[in-house]
Parts: structure tokens; C-alpha cells; sequence
């Protein structure tokens, strides 16, 4: 079900900006997986997740107002989808360019909620894709 | 492993204890500071419990790590995953998986984490490409 008033959301592109893989971040990274320690310029492919969503230039905030909610509400990550050219590499600059793909109104036992579908692509510099993020974000309705 | 069979097991990945002090790191990582992943009483605050929460993209990253492990020199191509339940700090954690198809150098796995005697976290799918990218 479209979502009143926000029918116009889809295929809004977000405004892009850019990110580079830090090295310390990415051995930071690694520490909290507790898995091995970074080798060369690899950048664990997490970053396909982290690095879109730091580098595209809206923040979380700015993207749930988009939807007109209220981040203070508690949006939740329902689901990611993750896709890669090749591995990704430190101190790379990458663009960083979005889209809202889709909202829709679902209702549950919990009430009404939105499905905010948003994707964000990691861009080399001879702008191959270099990795996506496909996010979707559940938007609780609370009761007026 | 060499020569994956649809079926085979993936080595599970356990996490002990997930751990307050690297949700904070994770925090500045993801650039996130929701308070729910560093203050128990926020948590508590909006009904989540009186534990702090551990970053979804934490999940996909024991899980990323885990196939990184069962298929060591492959390339993740992909990953699909959903996010069923909260993981808490000091939950015990396994991200596990299955071979689910083979076509080539092209491996796709089942996908999950679970919580020790809780909820699965976490379910999806991912693919790699066998020997690099």
C-alpha cells in the first residue's frame, strides 16, 4: 500500500558524497568481529554497509525525515543487501550516490509500520560500482 | 574447504560474549551514536530490555567473517540477509551456514546467527566466487 502523502518518495535520489577506508578504522573493525587482524590494503567487506551509510551525505536523521519520521522514534534495519565488484581497498576514494527505491504501509500485531527501501552504491574512481547497499529501514507508525 | 557439496555444514563462528566495550568501538565506526548500543537505560527507555543492543551490521560482519573462514581466498559476491531479533550485550553468538548451491566457481550458502537458547537473529543467503575475484 503506498504511503499517503509520500507517494512521490520513490526514485528521489539522495545526495552523494564520498568515503575513504581508514586503516585503523578498518584494523577497529576487525577488533570488534574478534576476527583476524586486516592484511594489506583489503578492507573487510563490512564496509560495503558502513561506508555508504557515512559517506552518502545525509545522515540517518535526515534520511528517516525524508519518510517524515522521527528518528527519535526507533527505526529499525529489517534487511540488507550486500553486492561487490571486487574487494573493496583502503584508502580508496570512493563516490558515494543513493536512491530511495520504495515505501510502503504494511500493517502488523504491533500496529502500523512503512518499509523503507533505500540503495547506496560505492563508485571507483573510473565509476565502476565497486560495492551496493540495498537497506530497508521499518518505520513505526505510532498512534497520533 | 576444497570442492563444496550442496549441504555441506560451514564451520560455525561462535561469539561468547558480546561485548559492551566493542559496541562502543562499533559506534564510532558506524558513526552512530543511537544510545540504545551504549546506554542500558535508553534500551530500556523504549521497551528493548534492560541490556544494550548490538549493532545489526555487528551480525553481518560474525557472518561475513565466518564464510571468509569456510572459503579462505574466495570473494564474496553478495549477501542477503534479514533481521529477525535483537542480539544483547553478553549473548552468546553463533553465525552458521550451508552450502546451498554450486554452479561453477560460484558458491551460495544459507546464511544465519543465532542466539544461544534465544531467537535467530539474523537469516539470509550470501555468494562467493571460489579462488578470488
Amino acid at each position: 500500500m503506498a504511503v499517503p502523502g509520500l507517494e512521490n518518495l520513490p526514485g528521489r535520489e539522495l545526495p552523494a558524497g564520498s568515503f575513504t577506508i581508514d586503516a585503523v578504522e578498518n584494523a577497529d573493525l576487525a577488533t570488534v568481529l574478534e576476527g583476524p587482524p586486516p592484511g594489506g590494503d583489503e578492507a573487510h567487506p563490512l564496509w560495503a554497509y558502513i561506508a555508504t551509510q557515512r559517506g552518502i551525505d545525509i545522515s540517518v536523521a535526515e534520511l528517516c525525515a525524508l519518510a517524515d519520521f522521527d528518528v527519535a522514534d526507533g527505526p529499525m534495519l529489517g534487511s540488507t543487501e550486500l553486492t561487490y565488484g571486487g574487494p573493496l581497498k583502503v584508502g580508496v576514494d570512493y563516490e558515494v550516490k543513493g536512491e530511495i527505491l520504495d515505501i510502503v504501509r504494511k500493517e502488523g500485531q504491533s500496529g502500523t509500520f512503512d518499509i523503507l527501501t533505500f540503495r547506496e552504491r560505492l563508485l571507483d574512481a573510473e565509476g565502476a560500482e565497486a560495492a551496493a547497499a540495498t537497506n530497508t529501514f521499518i518505520l513505526p507508525r505510532r498512534p497520533a | 574447504m576444497t570442492a563444496p557439496q550442496v549441504g555441506d555444514e560451514l564451520p560455525p563462528r561462535t561469539i561468547d560474549s558480546v561485548s559492551v566495550e566493542r559496541m562502543k568501538t562499533m559506534a564510532v565506526v558506524l558513526d552512530d551514536p543511537n544510545p540504545i548500543h551504549l546506554d542500558p537505560a535508553a534500551a530500556k527507555a523504549l521497551g528493548l530490555g534492560d541490556r544494550v543492543i548490538n549493532q545489526g551490521p555487528t551480525g553481518v560482519g560474525y557472518l561475513l567473517d565466518m564464510l571468509a573462514a569456510a572459503f579462505p581466498g574466495a570473494t564474496v559476491r553478495k549477501v542477503e540477509l534479514r533481521f529477525l531479533a535483537n542480539v544483547l550485550a553478553g549473548d552468546k553468538v553463533v553465525a552458521a551456514g550451508r552450502v546451498a548451491a554450486v554452479e561453477d566457481d560460484e558458491v551460495t550458502c544459507e546464511l544465519w546467527l543465532d542466539v544461544e537458547g534465544g531467537p535467530r537473529a539474523i537469516s539470509g543467503r550470501g555468494a562467493l566466487i571460489l579462488g578470488g575475484s
